[in-house]
């Protein structure tokens, strides 16, 4: 029988390997799917978030949690979607136009996956379109959007009128982050909430998602 | 008082007459402020100087790092830029595979070339403080050559194939170091950026093991030449400040209002504070009563004899008019 702490601890320590194997036995031996994700997964990563915002977890720490997380979500995906398991929200994440960054982008992606959320990651440089695109066709219910860069700041604001004058701006919650953005800056431009950093957007977005 | 030897007592913390002056600029700047930028560095002279490079043989660089397009840096390293005015990023790193990858890297040995004798008479030449044409950035570079968030899952658990190539980055930087320190330069340089917005990237604990004995070699081959070293480090670095200081680091350029001038105030005496003024807010969108007193509390909180140098960055955005001020407010906070 799978020892299921071990996956609790797989994905806490970053162990790819182990996250895997004892995903499968898992499986093998009949644990449900939804179970592994809920009860073991989403809490190690939320304990990672939780050792990141307390300054014990850094950066390396956190990707390689979620490259462990990765690693089992690849093996229950599927078997989610068989069994009709809904994600537990959709999330369409770029870094916005103009900006190739993408290390904070793929840092919030990552944590974000790791909380259960379907991600929709546009990748860098994303126009306004995509973001709508996302929105319409794949009925995300949060856009986020990342900028390194001062001068790409604007693109934020330019995305979230072109959302507007899509008609589209009340079925998407949207949150900023990045350097140069602020708390300050997100509320200027009728974002609906900022995040300094990884693990803060992932309670964000569920505080989105679960009204 | 001379340049050099305003430097030289504010890192001795000798009481300069001011402290000494230096505005960054970034090729944006030039391109959407040449006028403003003409006035500034004419009214606010810099006490800093870099010298003239020649080298023998021509580091193999392609492309330009600051237009649109594709650049390919010394190490081999290509980076894709959408914009003009500021460096582009890497897409695709040249060692994706540790084993395979690694002969793919270009050792930028030609920056040993330098012409030795137009340095030195560079030095001789000038009352400014003559920082030295070389920066060592093994982890930014290695974030280059691996990829950022590949180098990062590295470093969680580093494989040997890593550490050998670290040592060998290593051997080269020192190797360079040794060059510089044997001319008549002031200073050398060296950054990484270690700090996110609120704390650093990687743990303290790696970057002591990993990183903090590459910069004691440095730091120790330019002070037994009499060298002095600076060095820049974005974000959020408290946690490493007391080794950079236990490692004799003379100067630190870094985020000071991202980590807290409070804070920071425990260091007062120990370190020259290289700038800055925050580039994130004050610069961009701060008033000019916000950049005085952003000053004035550096002042009250840093200074210490010395120990504070009056730098900003004119990057991204920065209003002309709020760089000008960081220099006025200096100049006035040291006036008779």
């Amino acid at each position: 029988m799978a020892d299921m702490q071990q996956l609790y601890d797989a994905v806490l320590n970053g162990d790819a390997n182990l996250a895997r194997s004892v995903t499968e036995k898992a499986i093998e031996d009949g644990f449900p799917p939804k179970d592994l994700l809920d009860s073991y997964m989403i809490p190690a990563m939320d304990e990672v978030g939780r050792l990141f915002e307390e300054d014990e977890y850094f950066v390396p720490e956190l990707l390689i949690s979620a490259r462990a997380m990765k690693s089992a979500l690849e093996i229950l995906r599927p078997l989610l979607a068989e069994g009709g398991v809904e994600p537990v929200g959709k999330v369409a994440i770029g870094t916005v136009k103009g900006d190739l960054h993408d290390i904070g982008k793929n840092l919030v992606a990552a944590m974000l996956e790791g909380g259960g959320f379907e991600v929709i990651d546009l990748g860098v440089d994303v126009g306004p379109e995509k973001f709508i695109a996302a929105v319409k066709e794949k009925g995300v219910q949060v856009v986020a959007m990342s900028a390194l860069l001062t001068t790409t700041m604007p693109s934020m604001k330019t995305t979230l009128q072109e959302i507007q004058a899509a008609g589209i701006r009340d079925q998407v919650k949207v949150m900023v982050g990045g350097a140069p953005v602020t708390e300050r800056y997100a509320s200027e431009i009728g974002a609906d909430a900022y995040s300094d950093n990884a693990s803060a957007a992932v309670t964000i977005a569920r505080s989105f998602v679960n009204g | 008082m001379k340049s050099r030897e305003r430097v030289r007592r504010t890192l001795e913390f000798e009481n300069p007459d001011r402290p000494p002056f230096e505005l960054w600029v970034l090729p944006w700047t030039h391109l959407h402020y040449p006028e403003e930028l003409e006035e500034i560095q004419k009214s606010f002279p810099s006490d800093f100087a870099g010298p003239p490079l020649e080298y023998r043989q021509k580091p193999a660089t392609q492309g330009n790092p600051h237009r649109i397009g594709s650049y390919v840096d010394e190490w081999g390293c290509e980076f894709t830029n959408i914009q003009d005015g500021v460096i582009g990023e890497v897409k695709t790193p040249l060692i994706l595979d540790w084993e395979q990858d690694v002969e793919k890297v270009h050792f930028p040995r030609e920056w040993l070339t330098f012409d030795r004798g137009l340095v030195n008479e560079f030095c001789r030449s000038t009352d400014l403080y003559v920082r030295a044409g070389c920066c060592p950035r093994p982890f930014e570079q290695l974030q280059f050559l691996r990829g950022t968030e590949n180098l990062y899952m590295d470093l969680a658990d580093p494989p040997k194939e890593f550490q050998q190539f670290l040592n060998k980055m290593h051997s080269f930087y020192c190797e360079l170091l040794e060059e510089w320190a044997k001319t008549e330069v002031d200073s050398v340089m060296i950054m990484d950026d270690w700090g996110a917005q609120k704390s650093l990237l990687i743990s303290p604990r790696s970057w002591r093991q990993l990183f903090k004995p590459l910069y004691k070699d440095y730091i120790d081959i330019a002070h037994s030449r009499g060298k002095t070293v600076f060095m820049h480090s974005d974000g959020h670095i408290l946690g490493i400040i007391p080794d950079l200081i236990e490692l004799g680091l003379d100067a630190l350029n870094s985020q000071v209002f991202c980590m807290g001038l409070d804070r920071l105030a425990a260091f007062k005496g120990q370190i020259t504070f290289w700038g800055e003024i925050d580039r994130q807010r004050l610069l961009p969108e701060g008033s000019l009563q916000e950049i005085r007193q952003a000053v004035s509390d550096f002042h009250q909180a840093l200074y210490d004899s010395g120990g504070v140098i009056a730098q900003c960055e004119f990057g991204l955005a920065a209003k002309p008019q709020n760089v000008r001020e960081v220099f006025k407010a200096w100049r006035d906070n040291f006036s008779l």
